[in-house]
């Protein structure tokens, strides 16, 4: 049996208002772990291919990783999946926080919703009672009220995942938001649930966590918070959270400004860590078990963008800042906290933003379109007005709604060129020409345009020590010099494998990517010692490939294939323009070539290949690869 | 005024991330668990983080409330549980102004904090530390510390409907 975990799942069929509680699959646990390999497994068999997203037969999951909850450094984090209405492929979000050890502590790992309920309604979990309860009075509330309503309801000590009015209103870049201002904000997960009529899901747990070695696990868990605490990039990680990447990405030229044209924004300091620091940061937040504590809570004081609340991350700073040619941080700030309270991806928001502001520019939209709103390049008072109208729904913000992709099909006239999305899904903060390894992540992530999936860092600011250890010394310099595309394929492909799998137990990017302080081993460790599983570290890298494989599969059952996992051509085509990067491009093919020669895929087609899918046990999934 | 010690936080400083509530359902149960736990984290917006323990009073209510004579303090000013004594009535939990005795559900007898510092020693932001009430007043000299547990009194100490 296996240890520390709440060994239970619920699956709530919304249809018939029935909810079932089942034991952990553990064949399943055997071959994908728990978390992002779980819901992995589960939604392939669950969605087939002609599906439609915001339709009862989609199926939302929900799960927890086998370390969350336990001591391991940054233990907090949950995922949720479903088939993404933004892109119509895999989808997938994370999220830290407290709700996933809150679900733990209650008994429970996974909740897996099926169907649509007719009317609104929320789950509520209280240890062994769980019950579909009516919503009716929070649905159309915020996700702050919604917190508000369910902790006043159901005990001040519940926690809370909701959506927000973006979630009902089906804004295909809507967030589920928990512990108010933690969001698994990516692949619009938040309008499946919207359309599933699931308005929030309110857990309190009294129960405990049971590890595998009690008698060691302070002793060991000591070692392992000595290291993080010990590594030189928490004490910056403290203080400025995610927010000095401004400053650091102005300085390597990797800065997405003005819908990605370049990687330089002059406005940077305005919007960077120090301007927060010195004027809006109230305290360093951390997660559940977290020891970098890069979580942030901020407040404007007066004036027009005044608020109290979580985080920004740098995400946010360059989607709504940079990317929009805005440098009025409060107006970021601010624009940060609306997205929370209603429950959208900031990504895709301000990729969105941007892209109209382009297609402004290019006179493609006008003012009749806006309503009379100006949406010249950093124009902050139109961006804010942007957000609520997207999150309502009105006027033009009812396309923009849609995400930038399909607004430019709607608009076209050449916007669709500079439409910055892979998969329909709007590129994050890397400008891909200042860091090669990026723009190949972009492509071959499963939910579309994507930074985290891989999450290829190591070039990114000298881990060359690392990855001599994780990689091996032939392949310096070359692998850490983010302007070269040599070995990116190999660098991207290991580090998706490690990734989904720290997504399958529940730990964070931070402490096990960057730094790159705990590998495999050391989760190998963690597992024996909390969920008494005997993992070796070739079998929990086989684990991730097979993961990355499954994700790949179902994508491709949908026809995803090599054409799709192409860059916008500003990307490609068009030298960077200015800054440290200047006359740099993505050599996209190059890479993508290394990339499915090292994960045994086909160079023309980008499927798997069946000796591949066989080698990893997917014998089931070589019968859905096309003839 | 005498010199019981305590362990106390500074809201300011707490990120909230409950190492101290893990630790000590660790150390004294085997379990994590914040009900097993005899430290809690309140998190108070905007902005704070309360770690809340025993107070160690000095006229100690929760001894006095026992009928089983089950709370003693020691020659070392620390109030423990006798868990031969104890039989779970909660009658301690219910005289604790500071809501910092719980029953254990597993075993059925009341916990509280006994200044131990295991959770001290592992606090990453060191936010937590064990003093005395005059430590404290030294530490504290423009009452900074007494001033926002004072304004959040209510909230902090409430009795939670949902044990």
């Amino acid at each position: 049996m296996i240890k520390g975990i709440g060994g239970t799942n619920l699956w709530v069929n919304l249809t018939k208002g029935t909810i079932e509680k089942r034991p952990v699959e553990e064949e399943i646990v055997k071959d994908y772990l728990l978390g992002a390999g779980y819901l992995s497994r589960i939604l392939y068999d669950m969605i087939p291919p002609d599906t439609d997203p915001l339709s009862p037969d989609n199926v939302l999951g929900i799960a927890t990783g086998l370390l969350t909850a336990s001591m391991f450094p940054q233990a907090s984090r949950h995922v949720i999946a479903a088939l993404s209405p933004l892109t119509g492929v895999w989808g997938e979000s994370h999220a830290a926080g407290f709700w996933g050890a809150e679900l733990k502590f209650a008994g429970y790992d996974v909740i897996i919703f099926t169907g649509a309920s007719k009317s609104p309604v929320y789950l509520n979990i209280k240890d062994d009672q769980v019950d579909l309860l009516d919503a009716d009075e929070i649905w159309g509330t915020d996700v702050f009220e919604t917190d508000d309503y369910l902790r006043k309801k159901h005990g001040r000590l519940a926690r809370t995942l909701a959506i927000g009015q973006a979630g009902e209103n089906l804004v295909r870049f809507a967030a589920i938001m928990n512990d108010r201002d933690r969001a698994s904000a990516r692949s619009g997960l938040g309008a499946v649930m919207g359309s599933k009529r699931v308005k929030a899901i309110s857990v309190r747990g009294t129960g405990k966590i049971e590890v595998a070695d009690p008698s060691n696990y302070l002793k060991v868990m000591d070692v392992f918070h000595r290291r993080m605490l010990d590594n030189p990039f928490t004490p910056e990680r403290a203080r400025y959270g995610t927010t000095s990447l401004v400053e650091l990405m102005q300085h390597i030229g990797r800065l997405p400004s003005y819908n990605m044209k370049q990687g330089v924004f002059d406005g940077y300091k305005k919007i960077g860590g120090d301007a927060i620091n010195e004027h809006y940061l109230v305290k360093p937040r951390a997660d559940f078990c977290c020891l970098q504590r890069c979580g942030r809570y901020t407040m404007v004081p007066k004036g027009p963008y005044k608020y109290t609340g979580g985080s920004p991350e740098f995400e946010t700073q360059t989607s709504l800042g940079s990317r929009c040619g805005i440098d009025n941080l409060e107006a970021v700030l601010f624009g940060h906290h609306l997205a929370n309270q209603w429950g959208m991806d900031t990504i895709s928001l301000g990729g969105t933003i941007s892209w109209a502001m382009e297609a402004w520019e290019n006179g493609v939209i006008t003012r009749e379109e806006t309503g009379g709103l100006d949406l010249g390049w950093g124009n902050h008072e139109s961006m804010i007005k942007l957000i609520k109208m997207i999150a309502f729904r009105e006027g033009i913000g009812d396309v923009l709604a849609e995400g930038s992709w399909r607004a430019a099909q709607k608009f076209g006239m050449g916007s669709e060129e500079y439409v910055m999305t892979v998969k329909k899904q709007e590129i994050a903060g890397q400008e891909p020409r200042a860091q090669k390894s990026m723009g190949l992540a972009a492509v071959t992530a499963a939910r579309g345009a994507d930074h985290l999936y891989a999450f290829p860092v190591l070039d990114e600011v000298g881990f060359d020590d690392d990855i001599k250890e994780r990689f091996g010394e032939e392949y310096l310099p070359e692998m850490a010099d983010r302007l070269s595309p040599k070995y990116k394929g190999l660098m991207v492909a290991e580090c998706e494998n490690f990734m989904v799998m720290v997504e399958s137990v529940g730990l964070c990017k931070y402490g096990t990517q960057i730094p790159p302080e705990f590998y495999y081993e050391d989760i190998a460790k963690a597992l024996k010692l909390h969920n008494d599983i005997d993992m070796t570290v070739e079998q929990l890298r086989q684990i991730g490939e097979r993961v990355v494989n499954l994700n790949r599969m179902f994508n491709v059952r949908l026809g995803v294939r090599r054409k799709d996992d192409q860059l916008p051509r500003r990307l490609t085509d068009f030298p960077a323009p200015v800054g440290p990067s200047k006359g740099q491009i993505v050599e996209l093919n190059e890479m993508l070539n290394d990339y499915y020669v090292e994960r045994g895929w086909d160079i023309d087609t980008g499927m798997p290949k069946v000796e591949t899918l066989e080698r990893l046990g997917l014998l089931k999934e070589v019968r859905d690869l096309p003839t | 005024m005498n010199e019981y010690k305590f362990v106390y936080g500074d809201p300011e400083v707490c990120t909230g991330c409950m190492i101290c509530v893990s630790t000590c359902s660790m150390f004294y149960h085997k379990v994590i668990s914040p009900t097993q736990s005899r430290v809690r984290v309140l998190r108070v917006e905007p902005g704070l983080d309360f770690p809340l323990f025993c107070h160690n009073c000095d006229d100690a209510p929760c001894i006095e409330a026992c009928p089983e004579q089950a709370l003693s303090r020691t020659s070392k000013g620390i109030i423990l549980v006798n868990n031969k004594r104890c039989v779970g009535h909660g009658e301690c939990v219910k005289a604790c102004p500071y809501n910092a005795i719980t029953i254990n559900p597993d075993t059925g007898k009341a916990i509280k904090c006994i200044q131990c510092g295991q959770c001290v020693k592992r606090c990453p932001t060191n936010a937590i530390w064990t003093t005395t009430r005059k430590g404290l007043e030294q530490k504290d000299p423009d009452g900074r510390l007494a001033d926002l547990y004072a304004r959040h009194e209510g909230i902090l100490y409430e009795k939670e409907e949902f044990a």
